[in-house]
């Protein structure tokens, strides 16, 4: 009796815990990844920054995350087409984001790969928005503070 | 010299935002009409300055103009400070949003303390040397003030952070020293050249 009830203890357990019975491995696949560049607008290298990857399948939780490495460098393999978000951050107040539109093509290998959308302009013209909106702030200020510049002199 | 979005406990964050909405409101207030337009040039100066990275050692950083912000605009360097923050944040992704308050009182009350210390002395000051050297001290004190404060922030917020402190501490020396040359250089060829900026 005491056996039986045993032998079925260490049945179940067996069935609970699938982790006795499994062991690890690898094995080399030929997978096409997509590799990023990550840099700071000086030309240095997001090196080391935690790097997440959302599919489009799920916006909210990354399906990896991971790092950049030395060079700024960080990859991934698309499993679904659609817009893949890529999400650097050094953790000192500088985060990148790209959009890469993955395209059927591209899961079945062919040439045609992907177009990285840009959201936003370039670094030069983004600086000038900045200066522009900054004066632009500045004389609304002026006028509001001296409001007999709106209205003409008797 | 940026915090980054979550890393501030809500606490921290909110009176970060307290002070500096109390601090924009004040430097509006106390700003006057004829340095409004020099507000905007400083303003645009320190969002520009994110861009240019200057190498120290192994490692790079760049200037704020945190010292000058404040011997210029006194307390006007709340607002020019904020604006700045905020479109580095909207156009480079520099910092955040939330952590905004927290960013901008680490960097304008620097300021703001070094106008209200040397502001008086620099401007009745008649040697070129005793310029640049309250100058030099004017402009490395607030670096070190503004890595304090965030210092003090990140520590508040989490004990674990103090060896990121420590860190962060270090890292703002040389950049300090940059800061007192360019502050030095920079207020001194001001009064000679256009002292009516310091008033």
């Amino acid at each position: 009796m005491k056996k039986s009830f045993l032998i079925i203890f260490l049945f179940v357990l067996n069935f609970e815990n699938p982790g006795f019975a499994h062991g690890v491995g690898f094995r080399e696949i030929s997978l096409k990844a997509v590799p990023l560049e990550f840099f700071y607008s000086t030309g240095d290298k997001m090196s080391y920054c935690e790097a997440k990857i959302f599919s489009p399948k799920d916006s909210k939780f990354a399906a990896q995350t991971s790092r950049t490495d030395e060079r700024g460098r960080v990859a991934f393999i698309p499993d679904v087409s659609g817009d893949w978000r890529v999400i650097v951050n050094d953790g000192q107040g500088h985060q990148c984001e790209a959009k890469i539109n993955i395209t059927e093509e591209f899961l079945k290998n062919e040439n045609k790969i992907m177009n990285i959308k840009k959201n936003s302009p370039e670094l030069f013209i983004r600086a000038l928005l900045g200066v522009s909106l900054i004066f632009n702030l500045a004389l609304l200020i002026r006028i509001k503070k001296n409001s007999s510049l709106l209205t003409p002199n008797p | 010299m940026h915090i980054s979005e979550g890393v501030l406990s809500t606490q921290i964050l909110i009176a970060g935002w307290a002070g500096t909405c109390a601090g924009v409101a004040l430097g509006l207030k106390k700003t006057k009409d004829y340095k409004i337009v020099r507000t905007a040039l400083l303003s645009s100066a320190f969002f520009l300055a994110s861009l240019v990275n200057i190498r120290i050692g192994p490692s790079s950083t760049h200037l704020s103009f945190i010292a000058p912000m404040g011997l210029i605009l006194g307390w006007g360097a709340f607002p020019a400070i904020f604006v700045a923050l905020l479109l580095q944040a909207v156009l480079f992704q520099f910092g955040g949003f939330i952590v905004l308050g927290a960013n901008t009182l680490a960097m304008a009350s620097p300021a703001l303390f070094v106008y209200l210390i040397f502001g008086k002395i620099i401007r009745n000051s008649q040697k070129k040397f005793n310029v640049m050297i309250f100058s030099f001290i004017a402009g490395f004190l607030a670096v070190i003030l503004a890595a304090s404060i965030v210092g003090v922030f990140l520590g508040l917020t989490d004990k674990n952070f103090l060896t990121a402190i420590k860190l962060l501490f270090i890292a703002h020396v040389p950049l300090a020293l940059v800061e007192g040359l360019a502050t030095a250089f920079l207020i001194s060829w001001l009064k000679k050249a256009a002292p009516e900026f310091l008033f």
